[in-house]
Protein backbone atom coordinates (compact mmCIF):
# COMPACT_ATOMS: atom_id res chain seq x y z
CA UNK A 1 0.00 0.00 0.00
CA UNK A 2 2.89 2.53 0.59
CA UNK A 3 3.66 5.25 -2.04
CA UNK A 4 0.19 3.56 -3.96
CA UNK A 5 -2.17 6.49 -4.95
CA UNK A 6 -5.51 5.54 -3.67
CA UNK A 7 -8.07 5.57 -6.44
CA UNK A 8 -10.86 8.14 -6.08
CA UNK A 9 -13.31 5.15 -7.08
CA UNK A 10 -12.80 1.42 -6.19
CA UNK A 11 -15.09 -1.20 -6.47
CA UNK A 12 -14.10 -2.04 -2.66
CA UNK A 13 -15.36 1.22 -1.56
CA UNK A 14 -18.25 1.16 -3.59
CA UNK A 15 -19.69 -1.97 -2.35
CA UNK A 16 -18.49 -0.48 1.32
CA UNK A 17 -20.77 2.42 0.77
CA UNK A 18 -23.83 0.37 -0.71
CA UNK A 19 -23.27 -1.48 2.49
CA UNK A 20 -23.32 1.28 4.34
CA UNK A 21 -26.37 2.75 3.02
CA UNK A 22 -28.28 -0.28 2.87
CA UNK A 23 -27.37 -0.75 6.50
CA UNK A 24 -28.79 2.33 7.72
CA UNK A 25 -32.62 1.85 8.58
CA UNK A 26 -33.67 5.47 8.35
CA UNK A 27 -33.12 4.89 4.36
CA UNK A 28 -35.43 2.40 4.50
CA UNK A 29 -37.95 4.26 6.67
CA UNK A 30 -38.11 7.43 5.68
CA UNK A 31 -36.60 6.74 1.74
CA UNK A 32 -38.65 3.90 0.65
CA UNK A 33 -41.64 2.99 2.78
CA UNK A 34 -42.43 6.49 3.25
CA UNK A 35 -42.98 7.41 -0.21
CA UNK A 36 -44.88 4.32 -1.21
CA UNK A 37 -47.07 4.87 1.69
CA UNK A 38 -47.42 8.78 1.47
CA UNK A 39 -48.17 8.69 -2.52
CA UNK A 40 -50.58 6.04 -2.07
CA UNK A 41 -52.72 7.06 0.90
CA UNK A 42 -52.68 11.08 -0.29
CA UNK A 43 -53.53 9.57 -4.36
CA UNK A 44 -56.05 7.84 -2.72
CA UNK A 45 -57.22 10.03 -0.99
CA UNK A 46 -57.38 12.79 -3.54
CA UNK A 47 -58.73 10.71 -6.23
CA UNK A 48 -61.90 9.31 -3.96
CA UNK A 49 -64.61 11.31 -5.55
CA UNK A 50 -62.55 11.80 -9.28
CA UNK A 51 -64.83 9.55 -11.79
CA UNK A 52 -62.68 11.24 -14.76
CA UNK A 53 -60.33 8.65 -15.82
CA UNK A 54 -58.09 11.00 -17.78
CA UNK A 55 -58.34 13.45 -14.74
CA UNK A 56 -57.50 10.54 -12.13
CA UNK A 57 -54.50 9.63 -14.47
CA UNK A 58 -53.33 13.04 -14.29
CA UNK A 59 -53.76 14.02 -10.41
CA UNK A 60 -52.35 10.54 -9.55
CA UNK A 61 -49.24 11.43 -11.89
CA UNK A 62 -48.22 14.48 -10.19
CA UNK A 63 -48.97 13.16 -6.98
CA UNK A 64 -46.80 10.13 -7.79
CA UNK A 65 -43.70 11.92 -9.31
CA UNK A 66 -43.60 15.02 -6.51
CA UNK A 67 -43.74 12.62 -3.69
CA UNK A 68 -41.32 11.28 -5.49
CA UNK A 69 -39.07 14.00 -4.13
CA UNK A 70 -38.86 12.72 -0.40
CA UNK A 71 -36.48 9.89 -2.10
CA UNK A 72 -33.15 11.86 -2.41
CA UNK A 73 -34.43 14.04 0.46
CA UNK A 74 -34.79 11.52 2.73
CA UNK A 75 -31.46 8.93 1.18
CA UNK A 76 -29.20 11.24 0.80
CA UNK A 77 -30.06 14.12 2.85
CA UNK A 78 -31.32 12.78 6.08
CA UNK A 79 -30.15 9.77 5.57
CA UNK A 80 -26.24 10.22 4.88
CA UNK A 81 -26.47 13.20 7.34
CA UNK A 82 -27.42 10.83 9.84
CA UNK A 83 -24.68 7.82 8.75
CA UNK A 84 -21.93 10.63 8.89
CA UNK A 85 -23.01 12.81 11.77
CA UNK A 86 -22.50 9.52 13.83
CA UNK A 87 -19.21 8.39 12.14
CA UNK A 88 -18.26 11.69 12.86
CA UNK A 89 -18.77 11.29 16.55
CA UNK A 90 -17.09 7.77 16.79
CA UNK A 91 -13.78 9.22 14.90
CA UNK A 92 -14.31 6.91 11.93
CA UNK A 93 -13.92 9.38 8.96
CA UNK A 94 -10.20 10.57 11.20
CA UNK A 95 -9.48 6.31 10.79
CA UNK A 96 -10.18 5.97 7.36
CA UNK A 97 -8.07 9.35 6.87
CA UNK A 98 -5.49 7.70 8.61
CA UNK A 99 -5.21 4.52 5.89
CA UNK A 100 -5.03 7.12 3.27
CA UNK A 101 -8.71 7.38 2.45
CA UNK A 102 -9.04 11.00 2.41
CA UNK A 103 -12.64 12.63 3.10
CA UNK A 104 -12.78 13.35 -1.07
CA UNK A 105 -12.57 9.81 -1.50
CA UNK A 106 -15.26 9.10 1.12
CA UNK A 107 -17.74 11.55 -0.72
CA UNK A 108 -16.80 10.47 -4.06
CA UNK A 109 -17.54 7.01 -3.61
CA UNK A 110 -20.53 7.78 -1.29
CA UNK A 111 -21.89 9.51 -4.26
CA UNK A 112 -21.67 7.03 -6.24
CA UNK A 113 -23.18 4.40 -4.47
CA UNK A 114 -26.05 6.62 -3.36
CA UNK A 115 -26.68 7.31 -7.10
CA UNK A 116 -26.69 3.45 -7.71
CA UNK A 117 -28.98 2.89 -4.75
CA UNK A 118 -31.10 5.95 -5.52
CA UNK A 119 -32.11 4.70 -9.16
CA UNK A 120 -32.48 1.33 -7.38
CA UNK A 121 -35.17 2.94 -5.00
CA UNK A 122 -36.63 4.77 -8.41
CA UNK A 123 -37.18 1.39 -10.11
CA UNK A 124 -38.75 0.05 -6.85
CA UNK A 125 -41.29 2.96 -6.73
CA UNK A 126 -42.25 3.07 -10.46
CA UNK A 127 -42.75 -0.78 -10.24
CA UNK A 128 -44.89 0.07 -7.21
CA UNK A 129 -46.83 2.97 -8.52
CA UNK A 130 -47.41 1.03 -12.27
CA UNK A 131 -48.90 -1.85 -10.30
CA UNK A 132 -50.97 0.01 -8.03
CA UNK A 133 -51.45 3.32 -9.53
CA UNK A 134 -53.35 4.90 -12.54
CA UNK A 135 -49.86 5.95 -13.67
CA UNK A 136 -49.18 8.62 -17.11
CA UNK A 137 -46.23 7.11 -19.35
CA UNK A 138 -43.79 9.68 -19.88
CA UNK A 139 -42.66 11.11 -22.81
CA UNK A 140 -38.94 9.71 -23.42
CA UNK A 141 -37.35 13.06 -22.83
CA UNK A 142 -39.68 14.10 -19.46
CA UNK A 143 -38.38 10.57 -18.02
CA UNK A 144 -34.64 11.46 -18.98
CA UNK A 145 -35.12 15.08 -17.70
CA UNK A 146 -36.68 13.34 -14.26
CA UNK A 147 -34.16 11.04 -13.86
CA UNK A 148 -31.42 13.66 -14.08
CA UNK A 149 -33.24 15.91 -12.18
CA UNK A 150 -33.71 13.70 -9.57
CA UNK A 151 -29.93 12.38 -9.37
CA UNK A 152 -28.53 16.01 -9.55
CA UNK A 153 -30.12 16.80 -6.46
CA UNK A 154 -29.06 13.39 -5.18
CA UNK A 155 -25.74 14.66 -5.70
CA UNK A 156 -26.13 18.26 -4.18
CA UNK A 157 -28.37 17.06 -1.01
CA UNK A 158 -25.69 14.73 -0.17
CA UNK A 159 -22.78 17.43 -0.51
CA UNK A 160 -24.84 19.71 2.04
CA UNK A 161 -25.37 16.98 4.14
CA UNK A 162 -22.00 15.91 4.07
CA UNK A 163 -21.12 19.85 4.98
CA UNK A 164 -23.47 19.61 7.95
CA UNK A 165 -22.30 16.86 9.53
CA UNK A 166 -18.47 17.57 8.63
CA UNK A 167 -18.98 20.74 10.44
CA UNK A 168 -21.35 19.97 13.16
CA UNK A 169 -19.52 16.68 14.30
CA UNK A 170 -22.76 15.34 16.59
CA UNK A 171 -25.70 13.27 15.65
CA UNK A 172 -27.75 15.73 17.81
CA UNK A 173 -27.37 18.86 16.60
CA UNK A 174 -27.00 17.80 12.64
CA UNK A 175 -29.81 15.76 12.93
CA UNK A 176 -31.99 18.74 14.30
CA UNK A 177 -30.34 21.09 11.45
CA UNK A 178 -31.19 18.36 8.95
CA UNK A 179 -34.74 17.92 10.04
CA UNK A 180 -35.41 21.55 9.93
CA UNK A 181 -34.07 21.77 6.45
CA UNK A 182 -35.91 18.64 5.36
CA UNK A 183 -39.51 20.25 6.66
CA UNK A 184 -38.29 23.41 5.28
CA UNK A 185 -38.06 22.30 1.64
CA UNK A 186 -40.95 20.25 1.86
CA UNK A 187 -42.88 23.18 3.28
CA UNK A 188 -41.78 25.97 1.11
CA UNK A 189 -42.21 23.48 -1.98
CA UNK A 190 -45.69 23.06 -1.77
CA UNK A 191 -45.50 19.24 -0.58
CA UNK A 192 -47.13 20.15 2.56
CA UNK A 193 -50.69 20.75 1.97
CA UNK A 194 -50.15 24.83 0.60
CA UNK A 195 -49.31 24.70 -2.83
CA UNK A 196 -46.90 27.01 -4.75
CA UNK A 197 -50.04 29.03 -6.31
CA UNK A 198 -51.41 29.70 -2.93
CA UNK A 199 -48.32 31.42 -1.01
CA UNK A 200 -48.24 34.36 0.00
CA UNK A 201 -45.72 36.44 -2.66
CA UNK A 202 -43.06 36.74 0.20
CA UNK A 203 -42.43 32.45 0.76
CA UNK A 204 -43.29 32.41 -3.36
CA UNK A 205 -40.17 34.34 -3.56
CA UNK A 206 -38.13 31.38 -1.05
CA UNK A 207 -39.92 28.80 -2.63
CA UNK A 208 -38.75 30.01 -6.32
CA UNK A 209 -34.97 29.34 -4.81
CA UNK A 210 -35.69 25.51 -4.22
CA UNK A 211 -35.05 22.73 -6.55
CA UNK A 212 -38.01 20.78 -5.05
CA UNK A 213 -40.73 23.75 -5.65
CA UNK A 214 -40.08 23.11 -9.33
CA UNK A 215 -40.01 18.68 -9.45
CA UNK A 216 -43.46 19.36 -7.04
CA UNK A 217 -44.96 22.04 -9.45
CA UNK A 218 -43.72 21.51 -12.43
CA UNK A 219 -42.79 18.19 -13.06
CA UNK A 220 -46.29 16.49 -13.93
CA UNK A 221 -45.84 19.12 -17.56
CA UNK A 222 -42.19 18.23 -18.30
CA UNK A 223 -43.31 14.34 -17.31
CA UNK A 224 -45.60 14.66 -20.15
CA UNK A 225 -43.54 16.43 -22.53
CA UNK A 226 -45.30 19.72 -22.78
CA UNK A 227 -43.33 23.13 -22.81
CA UNK A 228 -41.94 24.56 -19.54
CA UNK A 229 -39.78 27.34 -18.83
CA UNK A 230 -36.63 25.44 -17.48
CA UNK A 231 -34.51 28.41 -16.53
CA UNK A 232 -35.56 29.10 -12.61
CA UNK A 233 -35.64 25.40 -12.43
CA UNK A 234 -31.66 25.53 -13.72
CA UNK A 235 -30.70 28.54 -11.47
CA UNK A 236 -32.14 27.45 -7.93
CA UNK A 237 -30.67 24.08 -9.05
CA UNK A 238 -27.42 26.13 -9.57
CA UNK A 239 -27.35 28.39 -6.33
CA UNK A 240 -27.83 25.01 -4.12
CA UNK A 241 -24.74 23.19 -5.63
CA UNK A 242 -23.01 26.88 -5.18
CA UNK A 243 -24.15 26.44 -1.43
CA UNK A 244 -23.43 22.91 -1.07
CA UNK A 245 -20.16 23.61 -2.64
CA UNK A 246 -19.62 26.48 0.21
CA UNK A 247 -20.25 24.10 2.80
CA UNK A 248 -17.72 21.55 0.95
CA UNK A 249 -15.00 24.45 1.08
CA UNK A 250 -15.77 25.35 4.68
CA UNK A 251 -15.38 21.50 5.68
CA UNK A 252 -12.03 21.21 4.03
CA UNK A 253 -10.69 24.84 5.33
CA UNK A 254 -11.18 23.60 8.68
CA UNK A 255 -9.41 20.58 8.19
CA UNK A 256 -6.44 22.26 7.31
CA UNK A 257 -5.83 24.75 9.35
CA UNK A 258 -3.14 22.38 11.29
CA UNK A 259 -3.11 19.49 8.50
CA UNK A 260 0.72 19.91 8.02
CA UNK A 261 1.65 16.80 6.92
CA UNK A 262 1.55 16.80 2.62
CA UNK B 1 16.14 10.32 8.82
CA UNK B 2 12.95 9.85 9.03
CA UNK B 3 11.05 12.25 11.40
CA UNK B 4 12.53 14.89 13.51
CA UNK B 5 10.71 17.45 15.69
CA UNK B 6 12.29 20.75 17.07
CA UNK B 7 10.82 23.46 19.30
CA UNK B 8 6.83 21.70 19.89
CA UNK B 9 4.07 23.02 21.71
CA UNK B 10 0.88 21.86 22.00
CA UNK B 11 -1.66 23.96 23.51
CA UNK B 12 -5.33 22.86 24.29
CA UNK B 13 -7.16 26.46 25.41
CA UNK B 14 -5.10 27.67 27.94
CA UNK B 15 -3.11 24.12 28.82
CA UNK B 16 -0.26 23.15 27.38
CA UNK B 17 -0.12 19.92 26.85
CA UNK B 18 3.21 19.38 24.93
CA UNK B 19 6.20 21.44 25.18
CA UNK B 20 9.19 19.42 23.71
CA UNK B 21 12.36 21.70 24.02
CA UNK B 22 14.72 19.16 22.81
CA UNK B 23 15.30 17.78 19.42
CA UNK B 24 13.90 14.60 18.79
CA UNK B 25 15.09 12.48 16.05
CA UNK B 26 13.76 9.05 14.80
CA UNK B 27 16.03 7.42 12.43
CA UNK B 28 14.87 4.66 9.74
CA UNK B 29 14.38 1.06 11.61
CA UNK B 30 14.35 2.41 15.41
CA UNK B 31 12.43 0.80 17.96
CA UNK B 32 11.21 3.82 20.52
CA UNK B 33 9.09 3.53 23.56
CA UNK B 34 7.05 6.38 24.03
CA UNK B 35 6.10 6.15 27.65
CA UNK B 36 4.80 8.63 30.73
CA UNK B 37 1.97 8.72 33.00
CA UNK B 38 -1.60 9.69 32.13
CA UNK B 39 -1.36 13.22 30.64
CA UNK B 40 2.21 12.88 29.81
CA UNK B 41 1.68 13.82 26.16
CA UNK B 42 2.41 10.52 24.96
CA UNK B 43 -0.86 10.62 22.12
CA UNK B 44 -0.81 14.37 21.95
CA UNK B 45 2.73 13.73 20.52
CA UNK B 46 1.37 11.07 18.28
CA UNK B 47 -1.46 13.40 17.28
CA UNK B 48 0.52 16.16 16.50
CA UNK B 49 3.55 13.94 14.07
CA UNK B 50 0.00 13.02 12.19
CA UNK B 51 -1.01 16.62 12.23
CA UNK B 52 -4.74 15.81 13.51
CA UNK B 53 -3.77 18.69 16.54
CA UNK B 54 -3.09 22.12 16.24
CA UNK B 55 0.91 23.04 17.33
CA UNK B 56 3.39 25.52 16.97
CA UNK B 57 7.05 24.30 16.34
CA UNK B 58 8.83 21.95 13.56
CA UNK B 59 8.05 18.63 12.31
CA UNK B 60 9.96 17.52 9.85
CA UNK B 61 9.93 14.31 7.76
CA UNK B 62 10.11 13.58 3.93
CA UNK B 63 7.14 11.18 4.35
CA UNK B 64 3.91 11.60 3.51
CA UNK B 65 0.76 11.23 5.97
CA UNK B 66 0.15 8.12 3.49
CA UNK B 67 3.69 6.52 4.58
CA UNK B 68 2.92 6.94 8.25
CA UNK B 69 1.06 4.46 9.83
CA UNK B 70 -1.34 4.58 13.35
CA UNK B 71 -2.61 1.88 15.73
CA UNK B 72 -4.95 4.81 17.76
CA UNK B 73 -5.72 3.75 21.54
CA UNK B 74 -9.19 4.24 20.79
CA UNK B 75 -10.44 3.23 16.79
CA UNK B 76 -13.77 2.82 15.12
CA UNK B 77 -14.91 1.13 11.83
CA UNK B 78 -18.50 0.89 10.36
CA UNK B 79 -21.08 -1.07 12.16
CA UNK B 80 -23.26 -1.92 9.66
CA UNK B 81 -22.09 -4.65 7.89
CA UNK B 82 -19.30 -7.68 8.77
CA UNK B 83 -15.31 -6.45 9.42
CA UNK B 84 -14.32 -8.31 6.23
CA UNK B 85 -15.91 -5.62 4.08
CA UNK B 86 -14.14 -3.07 5.91
CA UNK B 87 -11.40 -4.62 5.74
CA UNK B 88 -11.20 -5.24 1.87
CA UNK B 89 -12.35 -1.42 1.35
CA UNK B 90 -9.59 0.18 3.67
CA UNK B 91 -7.02 -2.03 1.68
CA UNK B 92 -8.06 -1.71 -1.56
CA UNK B 93 -7.84 -5.96 -1.90
CA UNK B 94 -9.75 -9.04 -1.87
CA UNK B 95 -8.46 -11.57 1.19
CA UNK B 96 -9.46 -14.39 -1.32
CA UNK B 97 -6.83 -13.11 -3.74
CA UNK B 98 -4.29 -11.63 -0.89
CA UNK B 99 -1.72 -14.01 0.27
CA UNK B 100 -0.27 -11.58 2.71
CA UNK B 101 -3.40 -10.60 3.64
CA UNK B 102 -4.37 -14.22 4.46
CA UNK B 103 -1.07 -14.99 6.03
CA UNK B 104 -1.69 -12.09 8.81
CA UNK B 105 -5.18 -12.90 9.28
CA UNK B 106 -3.77 -16.72 9.90
CA UNK B 107 -0.87 -15.01 12.26
CA UNK B 108 -3.55 -12.96 14.35
CA UNK B 109 -5.94 -15.95 14.23
CA UNK B 110 -8.29 -13.69 13.19
CA UNK B 111 -10.57 -15.59 10.31
CA UNK B 112 -13.33 -16.69 12.13
CA UNK B 113 -13.82 -12.76 13.67
CA UNK B 114 -14.43 -11.78 9.54
CA UNK B 115 -17.46 -12.40 9.79
CA UNK B 116 -18.30 -10.21 12.73
CA UNK B 117 -19.61 -6.92 13.38
CA UNK B 118 -16.64 -4.70 14.66
CA UNK B 119 -19.19 -4.08 17.73
CA UNK B 120 -18.83 -7.48 18.02
CA UNK B 121 -15.66 -8.25 18.59
CA UNK B 122 -13.97 -9.10 21.53
CA UNK B 123 -11.62 -5.74 22.97
CA UNK B 124 -8.57 -8.00 21.93
CA UNK B 125 -10.19 -9.05 18.31
CA UNK B 126 -10.81 -5.23 17.87
CA UNK B 127 -7.02 -4.35 18.55
CA UNK B 128 -6.20 -7.27 15.97
CA UNK B 129 -8.46 -5.78 13.28
CA UNK B 130 -6.99 -2.64 13.08
CA UNK B 131 -3.19 -4.11 14.02
CA UNK B 132 -3.99 -5.81 10.49
CA UNK B 133 -4.66 -3.07 8.99
CA UNK B 134 -1.90 -1.23 9.50
CA UNK B 135 0.71 -3.64 9.10
CA UNK B 136 -0.59 -4.19 5.45
CA UNK B 137 0.28 -0.55 4.94
CA UNK B 138 3.66 -2.08 5.30
CA UNK B 139 4.85 1.83 6.29
CA UNK B 140 8.80 3.13 6.93
CA UNK B 141 7.34 4.39 10.12
CA UNK B 142 4.62 3.07 12.44
CA UNK B 143 2.90 4.46 15.90
CA UNK B 144 0.87 1.92 18.07
CA UNK B 145 -0.32 3.96 20.48
CA UNK B 146 -1.51 2.01 23.01
CA UNK B 147 -1.99 -1.08 21.38
CA UNK B 148 -2.96 -3.28 24.49
CA UNK B 149 -5.02 -1.06 26.91
CA UNK B 150 -7.78 -2.37 28.52
CA UNK B 151 -7.25 -6.16 27.45
CA UNK B 152 -6.45 -8.78 30.43
CA UNK B 153 -2.33 -9.31 31.06
CA UNK B 154 -2.77 -12.80 29.23
CA UNK B 155 -4.32 -11.24 25.99
CA UNK B 156 -1.64 -8.29 26.54
CA UNK B 157 1.35 -11.07 26.53
CA UNK B 158 0.31 -12.70 23.51
CA UNK B 159 -0.31 -9.85 21.44
CA UNK B 160 2.90 -8.06 22.45
CA UNK B 161 4.68 -10.86 21.51
CA UNK B 162 3.26 -11.92 17.94
CA UNK B 163 4.38 -7.95 17.71
CA UNK B 164 7.41 -8.79 18.54
CA UNK B 165 7.93 -11.46 16.66
CA UNK B 166 6.47 -9.96 13.53
CA UNK B 167 8.83 -7.06 13.08
CA UNK B 168 11.65 -9.01 14.19
CA UNK B 169 14.27 -9.00 11.61
CA UNK B 170 12.20 -6.40 9.53
CA UNK B 171 13.48 -2.76 8.81
CA UNK B 172 10.36 -0.43 9.62
CA UNK B 173 10.80 2.24 12.48
CA UNK B 174 8.23 1.73 15.23
CA UNK B 175 7.10 4.40 17.86
CA UNK B 176 5.29 2.28 20.62
CA UNK B 177 3.19 4.11 22.73
CA UNK B 178 2.74 2.21 26.44
CA UNK B 179 1.78 2.41 30.07
CA UNK B 180 3.35 -1.27 30.68
CA UNK B 181 6.63 -0.66 30.70
CA UNK B 182 7.81 -4.20 30.78
CA UNK B 183 5.77 -4.93 27.76
CA UNK B 184 8.17 -2.63 26.05
CA UNK B 185 11.44 -4.03 27.06
CA UNK B 186 11.92 -7.11 24.23
CA UNK B 187 10.74 -4.52 21.98
CA UNK B 188 12.42 -1.50 21.90
CA UNK B 189 15.58 -0.10 21.82
CA UNK B 190 15.09 3.91 22.47
CA UNK B 191 13.17 5.22 25.12
CA UNK B 192 11.27 8.76 24.89
CA UNK B 193 10.10 9.12 28.68
CA UNK B 194 7.63 12.42 28.94
CA UNK B 195 6.10 13.81 31.96
CA UNK B 196 3.71 16.97 32.32
CA UNK B 197 3.97 17.39 28.52
CA UNK B 198 8.05 17.62 28.63
CA UNK B 199 10.83 15.62 27.76
CA UNK B 200 12.36 14.01 31.03
CA UNK B 201 14.87 11.72 28.83
CA UNK B 202 15.61 10.31 24.94
CA UNK B 203 17.80 7.98 24.09
CA UNK B 204 18.83 4.30 23.70
CA UNK B 205 17.38 2.41 26.27
CA UNK B 206 20.61 1.11 27.00
CA UNK B 207 22.94 4.24 27.44
CA UNK B 208 19.64 5.62 29.61
CA UNK B 209 20.15 2.58 32.07
CA UNK B 210 23.15 3.34 32.43
CA UNK B 211 23.27 6.78 32.57
CA UNK B 212 20.27 6.84 35.72
CA UNK B 213 20.29 3.30 37.10
CA UNK B 214 23.92 1.99 36.55
CA UNK B 215 25.00 -1.57 35.54
CA UNK B 216 22.21 -3.33 36.51
CA UNK B 217 19.49 -2.82 39.19
CA UNK B 218 18.36 -5.70 42.13
CA UNK B 219 14.53 -5.06 42.87
CA UNK B 220 12.98 -6.54 46.15
CA UNK B 221 10.15 -6.21 47.97
CA UNK B 222 10.43 -3.38 50.23
CA UNK B 223 9.97 -5.57 53.69
CA UNK B 224 11.38 -3.93 57.06
CA UNK B 225 13.88 -7.40 57.18
CA UNK B 226 15.07 -6.36 53.30
CA UNK B 227 15.68 -2.74 54.20
CA UNK B 228 18.15 -3.74 57.17
CA UNK B 229 19.48 -6.48 54.97
CA UNK B 230 20.34 -3.82 52.17
CA UNK B 231 20.62 -0.80 54.07
CA UNK B 232 24.30 -0.18 53.22
CA UNK B 233 24.13 -0.48 49.22
CA UNK B 234 23.02 2.51 46.65
CA UNK B 235 19.93 2.61 46.08
CA UNK B 236 17.60 4.08 43.31
CA UNK B 237 13.98 5.78 43.36
CA UNK B 238 11.44 2.58 43.32
CA UNK B 239 7.92 2.31 43.35
CA UNK B 240 6.70 2.23 47.44
CA UNK B 241 6.58 -1.75 47.56
CA UNK B 242 9.68 -2.51 45.95
CA UNK B 243 13.52 -1.86 46.84
CA UNK B 244 15.78 -0.90 43.55
CA UNK B 245 19.55 -1.52 44.39
CA UNK B 246 21.77 0.03 41.69
CA UNK B 247 25.32 -2.08 40.71
CA UNK B 248 27.80 -0.14 38.65
CA UNK B 249 29.64 -3.46 38.14
CA UNK B 250 29.85 -6.93 38.69
CA UNK B 251 31.46 -7.60 41.81
CA UNK B 252 28.68 -5.31 43.25
CA UNK B 253 25.99 -7.81 42.23
CA UNK B 254 27.69 -10.23 43.13
CA UNK B 255 28.24 -9.12 46.41
CA UNK B 256 24.33 -8.16 47.02
CA UNK B 257 22.92 -11.32 45.05
CA UNK B 258 25.07 -13.57 47.46
CA UNK B 259 23.73 -11.47 50.74
CA UNK B 260 19.84 -12.02 49.46
CA UNK B 261 20.86 -15.51 48.77
CA UNK B 262 22.12 -16.51 51.96
CA UNK B 263 18.92 -14.94 53.58
CA UNK B 264 16.92 -16.61 51.16
CA UNK B 265 15.49 -13.59 49.37
CA UNK B 266 13.73 -13.08 46.21
CA UNK B 267 14.84 -10.71 44.05
CA UNK B 268 14.52 -9.39 40.40
CA UNK B 269 17.59 -8.70 37.98
CA UNK B 270 17.72 -6.17 35.53
CA UNK B 271 19.98 -4.61 32.93
CA UNK B 272 16.65 -2.74 31.71
CA UNK B 273 14.23 -2.37 33.57
CA UNK B 274 11.71 0.50 32.02
CA UNK B 275 10.11 1.07 34.90
CA UNK B 276 12.92 1.90 37.05
CA UNK B 277 14.84 3.68 34.80
CA UNK B 278 11.78 6.07 34.30
CA UNK B 279 11.18 7.16 38.00
CA UNK B 280 15.07 7.40 38.26
CA UNK B 281 14.96 9.81 35.10
CA UNK B 282 12.32 11.47 36.46
CA UNK B 283 13.61 12.18 39.63
CA UNK B 284 16.86 13.52 38.35
CA UNK B 285 15.30 15.65 35.76
CA UNK B 286 13.64 16.83 39.41
CA UNK B 287 16.62 17.44 40.60
CA UNK B 288 18.72 19.11 38.29
CA UNK B 289 15.01 21.55 38.14
CA UNK B 290 15.82 22.65 41.87
CA UNK B 291 19.65 23.04 40.97
CA UNK B 292 20.80 19.59 42.86
CA UNK B 293 23.11 17.00 40.45
CA UNK B 294 21.79 13.63 40.24
CA UNK B 295 23.95 11.08 41.28
CA UNK B 296 22.39 7.82 41.03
Amino acid sequence: MTNKTRKSLTLQMLLFELRNITGNPYVHLFGIAMPILMSYIIIRGVTMEVSDPALLCTISTSVFLGIGVVIPMAIALMGYAATRAQEMEKGIPERLELFGIRSSITLCNRIAAELIFILVVFILYFVYGCLFLELEPPKASGAVIYTISMLALTIILLCIAHGIASILKKFGPTYCVVMILYFTLMLFSGMMGLSYDNMPSGIQFVAKLLPTTYLNKDIYTIWVGESCRFAPMIQSYLLWAVIAGILLVTTAEIKQKYHKLP
Amino acid sequence: MLLSIENLTVRYGPETALNIDQPIHIEEGERIGIIGSNGAGKTTLVKSILGLVPYQGTIQTALTRDQIAVHMQFNEYADSMPVKYIMEAILETKISKNKKLQELIGYFEFGECLKKRYTKLSGGQKQRFTIILVMMQEAPLTFYDEVTSGLDFETRQKLMEKLANWYRNKNSSLCIVSHYYDELENLVDKLLILDKGRVVAYGKTEELFRRYCGRAVIILDNTPENEILVKDHKRLAAPAHLIALSCDNESDEREVTSRLLAHNKNYKHSSRDIEILSINAKKALFMKSEGISYDK
